[in-house]
């Protein structure tokens, strides 16, 4: 157990939380991606092992929480099992599209009932067009049925909307899109929204908010790349992983990009911390 | 934006980081302006650089060597090792420190040691650097000059500083770190361009 370490978590100086990017290709192509991801994107895979071994060393060091992003996840044949494994360890948020929860796939998921796994799906617009127009064809309508699926599954879901902060969403729509995820089995508290951060693929297409390390909550994220400040950190632009948000390279021992994000955290000044409510 | 911004990745091994793109334990290097570009291909992996830096800072920089000595070292380390790089960025730091274009030019092997370093020490220095660059070995003639006067710190730094030297001349000339312009002007000015 490395004290510093937990002690920064147990003082609430350190997220608890570390996010493990699973891979980068996706089966969509949203608008407002930040990873640029698409079917055709490199896949930058965290092996299987790999990942469950941070999950151990995350613990060892006294993190409390794990989250798996992408891409999409459940593209990969291994993630349910990488999921349960990693569950054993801490509870562990899993980000996804929830475009392939159908067939066989949604066979395998059905064993992360009753265990310590979240599944955020992504649901930005109550109505499927304005939906739509950032995520894709159908996606509305396919996501809806899967966290409906899902939850009668016993799985835990959240829904995680991201916003155009310049696009004007009317309190009715908001209002009925709490009411749908609630229709759906969705707590209020499982509901996060957060505004697109422009970076990837949403500052090539001109959108979202502009956000730096002073804006973003210093979750400890590793990627088949390195480790960095945030998972809104590496992000893709021309091909090449964003380095402005990187701690290090050095990821095994986890404890090394942990150790140098507690140094960036106390080095700091007082006040310098997140206040764009992005998570 | 540097004068390094506008290189492409495709026109070198490596890209180079910018201040825009600096890591966050890079970040302070990036503070002062333009660090130049072993920095900025070290900021690629910033927990080597925060080691690295500050390690190749207490071996070049100022020292219980005196700037000339250390000049000596440096650049005939860096002709010998046929680095562009450091040839070209070393030639301007040694004429700063007041080496002669003579002793400069036989450095860089234009022109014979012995006729532009009359001292034995300055020779004896060399002769270790030729030495180092070569197959490591040394024999017993080169090292008993090289200790003649000198005591046993100063023969370890020497060691140190032609070694670290020949680190960074693979380094550079790998990576094929550009020279700065404004050191390009300096040495055309000098009748000394590659």
């Amino acid at each position: 157990m490395s004290t510093a370490i937990a002690e920064a978590v147990a003082d609430g100086r350190l997220p608890g939380r570390v996010w493990l990017y699973a891979n980068y290709h996706c089966n969509l192509v949203c608008t407002y991606c930040l990873t640029d991801s698409s079917p055709k994107s490199p896949r930058r895979d965290l092996a299987a092992d790999r990942m469950v071994d941070l999950a151990v060393q995350a613990r060892a060091l006294g993190f409390t929480d794990l989250g798996v992003t992408g891409g999409e996840p459940f593209l990969r044949p291994d993630m349910v099992d990488v999921l349960l494994a990693m569950a054993e360890q801490l509870p562990t948020v899993v980000l996804s599209n929830a475009t392939l929860f159908h067939g066989d796939r949604l066979t395998r998921v059905e064993t992360l009932a009753g265990q310590p796994v979240t599944i955020q799906v992504s649901l930005d617009y109550a109505d499927a067009e304005d939906n739509d127009a950032q995520r894709g064809d159908d996606n509305h309508a396919t996501v809806v049925a899967a966290i409906s699926r899902l939850v009668e599954r016993g799985i835990r879901v959240r829904v995680g909307t991201t916003l155009d902060p310049d696009a004007e969403v009317s309190d009715d729509e908001q209002a009925r899109l709490c009411a749908l995820h609630r229709s759906l089995g969705v707590a209020d508290e499982d509901h996060v929204v957060r505004p697109i951060v422009r970076r990837g693929r949403a500052d090539v297409a001109d959108v979202g908010v502009r956000a730096t390390v002073a804006d973003l909550p210093p979750e400890l994220t590793v990627t088949a790349d390195g480790a960095w400040w945030s998972p809104f950190g590496p992000t893709i632009r021309d091909g090449v992983p964003e380095t402005d948000m990187l701690i290090t390279r050095t990821t095994d021992p986890l404890v090394t990009p942990a150790t140098a994000l507690l140094r960036l955290i106390d080095g700091r000044p007082p006040g310098d911390d997140a206040h764009l409510g992005i998570r | 934006m540097g004068w390094m911004s506008g290189i492409s990745v495709g026109d070198r091994p490596v890209t180079l980081i910018t201040a825009a793109e600096a890591p966050l334990l890079a970040r302070p290097y990036f503070a002062d302006g333009d660090p130049g570009p072993i920095i900025a291909a070290l900021a690629q992996v910033p927990e080597m650089l925060e080691v690295v830096a500050p390690f190749l800072g207490v071996v070049l920089g100022p020292s219980a060597l005196d700037l000339r000595t250390k000049e000596v070292v440096i650049l005939r380390t860096s002709a010998r090792a046929s680095c562009r790089y450091c040839v070209e960025a070393h030639t301007v730091v040694a004429l700063d420190s007041g080496l002669s274009d003579d002793e400069v030019r036989a450095l860089r092997g234009e022109l014979g040691v012995e006729d532009a370093f009359p001292a034995e020490a300055d020779r004896a220095v060399i002769a270790w650097c030729d030495a180092l660059v070569g197959t490591g070995s040394v024999d017993a003639a080169c090292r008993d000059r090289l200790r003649q006067g000198r005591p046993d710190h100063v023969v370890v730094e020497l060691t140190l500083l032609a070694t670290t030297t020949l680190l960074l001349n693979r380094f550079c000339t790998a990576l094929e770190l550009p020279t700065a312009p404004d050191v390009l002007a300096r040495l055309a000015a000098a009748g000394m361009a590659s």
